[in-house]
């Protein structure tokens, strides 16, 4: 396997005991009524377990609210949207289109149905030929003939569903206009325009050629326009008669005196009722299809045919008939899309710009600028300037390896590391470090901060540091004599705002049968199954604490600024890190 | 690209190169006994060029007075730029028959860019007005170029960090702050949109830039490690 590269996780408070505010639970787990919350206090954070994986993010993750001080992670934000736009063709779309038009493109953007690339509008025109008597220049515009959707990427073409357009802007309005195949199909618009004309009497003509286009394959845009129509006709009809059940038409059947009928019907079986039923108009089903019927063609002896002669290869696979717009043309469940000649284009879905907001004190924390174009972010205050980041990497002493430095880590055997902490503030911070001397789980490595305290410098600029003391040695306390040795309570190196320091690991054994063997509660029973995935993993669960001294917030304009001892306030931030060292080799 | 942003053509670099030489050329195939003639410096595997580029010397540059390098480029060996393929110019009105250079650009590079080994910045060519035309490659700054990966992009915007073995299709737009993973294929004509993560064959957008990732892109700190004097990598 390739080596690990060392990573480091920190752990949002949002999901701590603490803050969930759980009540205590005696009911469940050991029974000890007031202990679970001490318990979790004391606990070591386990990267392990599986609610851990949903808290803890790379630092670059991580979100930091001035006004709580505090760490937020993407789970906790909440989000609001800023702009809509198409990832594609970059134009922005107002909220208001995205109610009436949908939450996709309705421009000329569209991905391949086979690939998901994207696709472009070529035209089909043949050049003209250059013998014949043209401008030479050609200059005049070839884009005139009948357009495609071509994808670049598998060479799919909307030919090969049959559909070709006569505009090259606009296509997804003449795309909706079209069927697989190159019949046209009638919108929403115009059907109601053609009922319009059939209500005024346009004759047999009329009704005769719609009942020709509907026919046998109805589609579901059509189908549920029909059926729509046919039952508040229905509604209408029926509620026309009976007594007192003018209203009927109007609220539909939660109205009080239909209520009332309803019940009626259920109690008691008496005259007056059989009479009161009798006056009121039944209602019917759809007879044909230009009410709405449509019957369902289970002959699929066509599909199976045209199966056999394409081929697997023509059928649709699952992903791709997962990304497919619902195809509002075709017939419903029969003429779901089952061969690749039944695809469509899929227009793209729009993409959002999204601020951020501490969901406790509801201030803002990420801010994009509106326009698409633009990169820069009113505010973005991310964790990583404000706590210390923290880099890994193993330290290869000549004394320890000579050998070469292998991919994994050897079972007991120690090794070191070293970690260096970049403070991103402009003040000095002391950091205080602890880790379980045992990594949880079931195979505990020993672990040994060599420096558990320590201070940070500021971070200060380069040039002031430079301009300040010219001998930059005098800051780097190196071993100036004899190797540099890693030595417990003291740092390895210290530089302008970072500090690096060794902790020691010794991995453990993989072995299942001295599991037993090294288990320290022995009365409880130990789980010698297999190794799980990634409990190879070393990773160290570390809590760090970092306190600063900042100023105290001004909100006072008018006070005088008093910059004492006393006007600093001590700020401290803790919080959970996991450092993941690499795989232990199984040998 | 401002106009006032120092940039320098590879003709520069000609010139820094010809400056350099002191002694004729054939005593090099002699012993390596030193003579008493002059004495050179020893020859780095990069020429670096006042405008702070580093242009290794075994890239090949193809082309050269049609590629514009901002400042502070890295460019190493095995690389390919094909400043050949440009657009030709159509002279139906009366200009010059030998337009001024900077006119005609084959491939613009942003500043602090990194083109790492065996990559190829190519420009795309397509039918424009019935004749086919190369269109000029454009990239921003802080474009990093992964080992062995091809661009063929239209436009390449700044902060992108292209993975290795890429193929950037031809007239693909990748716009700012955009992370391509390793091995990739953008198939021709997609478009980026910035803070995007992407990945696959065909590409797709799998994921977004976090806030927090802005300064990863930065390459100032990557241009000090590279050169005939390079600093350690940072730890």
């Amino acid at each position: 396997m390739a080596p690990l590269t060392p990573y480091t996780f920190f752990q949002c408070p949002c999901s701590e005991p603490s803050t969930l505010g759980r009540p205590a639970d005696g009911s469940s787990g050991a029974g000890a009524g007031a202990e679970p919350d001490a318990d979790d206090e004391d606990r070591a954070f386990d990267p392990r377990a599986p609610r851990s994986n949903y808290s803890l993010y790379p630092l670059e993750y991580l979100l930091y609210c001035e006004d709580c001080q505090q760490i937020r992670c993407p789970r906790c934000v909440a989000e609001e949207i800023v702009t809509f736009y198409c990832p594609c063709c970059l134009f922005e779309v107002p909220s208001s289109n995205l109610k009436s038009e949908g939450n996709r493109c309705t421009r000329s953007c569209f991905q391949c149905p086979v690939c998901i690339g994207p696709l472009a509008t070529t035209s089909l025109e043949s050049h003209p030929d250059p013998n014949l008597l043209a401008a030479p220049d050609n200059s005049a515009a070839p884009h005139s003939g009948p357009y495609i959707l071509t994808c670049s990427y598998c060479n799919w073409s909307s030919t090969e569903i049959g559909i070709k357009f006569d505009k090259s802007n606009g296509i997804h309005a003449q795309l909706a206009k079209l069927r697989n195949g190159g019949t046209t199909r009638l919108t929403a618009k115009e059907r109601k325009e053609r009922r319009k004309d059939l209500l005024q009497g346009g004759g047999p003509a009329t009704r005769t050629a719609e009942a020709a286009v509907d026919g046998r394959d109805l589609d579901v845009d059509t189908q549920f326009a029909n059926l729509k129509a046919f039952y508040q006709n229905q509604l209408a009809d029926s509620s026309s008669g009976g007594n007192g059940l003018s209203s009927l038409g109007d609220m539909g059947f939660a109205s009080p005196s239909s209520l009332s009928r309803i019940m009626s019907i259920y109690t008691g079986g008496s005259l007056h009722d059989k009479r009161s039923k009798l006056r009121i108009g039944t209602m019917r089903e759809a007879l044909d299809s230009d009410e709405g019927l449509k019957i369902a063609n289970l002959d699929e002896s066509g599909a199976i045919e045209k199966l056999q002669e394409e081929g697997y290869d023509a059928t649709v696979s699952a992903e791709q008939i997962s990304n497919q717009t619902p195809n509002l043309g075709e017939a419903p469940l029969h003429g779901r899309g089952r061969f690749t000649s039944e695809l469509r284009p899929i227009p793209y879905l729009l993409r959002t710009k999204r601020s951020k907001r501490c969901p406790i004190c509801r201030h803002i924390i990420s801010k994009p600028e509106a326009k698409v174009q633009a990169t820069r972010f009113r505010i973005r205050l991310v964790a990583g300037s404000y706590i210390p980041s923290i880099t890994i990497r193993p330290l290869n002493t000549p004394e320890a390896s000579p050998g070469a430095p292998s991919d994994t880590l050897q079972p007991l055997k120690p090794v070191q590391f070293l970690l260096t902490f970049k403070n991103p503030i402009f003040e000095t911070v002391k950091v205080t470090l602890a880790t379980p001397a045992k990594t949880p789980g079931r195979f505990a490595s020993k672990v040994t901060v060599l420096c558990p305290q320590f201070e940070i410098d500021a971070n200060t600029d380069v040039w002031d540091e430079a301009l300040k003391d010219g001998d930059k040695d005098k800051r780097r306390r190196r071993g100036e004599d004899g190797p540099h040795q890693a030595e417990a309570g003291k740092i390895w190196e210290r530089g302008r705002n970072w500090v690096s320091l060794v902790i020691e690991v010794v991995p453990a054994s993989l072995r299942l049968d001295l599991l037993a063997l090294t288990n320290p509660t022995g009365g409880q029973e130990v789980d010698t199954g297999p190794l799980r995935e990634d409990e190879d993993l070393l990773e160290i669960p570390m809590f760090v604490r970092v306190e600063w001294e900042a100023d105290a917030a001004g909100d006072e304009i008018g006070s005088a600024p008093n910059k004492d001892k006393e006007g600093r306030e001590k700020r401290e931030l803790a919080y959970w890190c996991v450092l993941g060292l690499g795989r232990v080799s199984q040998s | 690209m401002s106009p006032a942003r120092p940039t320098s053509t590879i003709a520069e670099l000609r010139a820094s190169i010809a400056d350099k030489r002191t002694t004729h050329p054939r005593l090099h195939e002699h012993s390596p006994r030193v003579t008493t003639m002059s004495r050179r410096p020893p020859r780095g595997e990069y020429i670096e060029t006042d405008t702070g580029n580093k242009v290794a010397r075994k890239a090949t540059l193809v082309g050269t007075q049609n590629i514009m390098l901002g400042g502070k480029t890295v460019i190493q060996p095995e690389v390919m730029i094909r400043g050949d393929l440009v657009r030709s110019v159509q002279s139906a009105s009366a200009a010059s028959s030998s337009g001024p250079p900077a006119n005609n650009t084959a491939v613009s590079i942003g500043r602090y860019c990194f083109l790492s080994r065996a990559s190829c910045l190519r420009p795309s060519g397509r039918l424009y007005k019935g004749a086919f035309t190369y269109m000029p490659l454009r990239m921003g700054d802080h474009v990093f170029v992964g080992h062995g990966s091809v661009v063929q992009a239209a436009s390449v915007g700044s902060h992108v960090h292209i993975g290795a073995r890429v193929v950037v299709g031809e007239l693909a737009i990748i716009k700012d702050y955009v992370r391509v993973l390793d091995d990739s294929i953008i198939p021709p004509n997609m478009v980026i949109p910035s803070f995007s993560i992407v990945a696959g064959q065909p590409a797709r957008v799998i994921g977004e830039v976090p806030e927090g990732g802005h300064e990863a892109f930065e390459l100032r700190d990557l241009y000090k490690t590279v050169g005939n004097n390079p600093h350690p990598v940072p730890t």
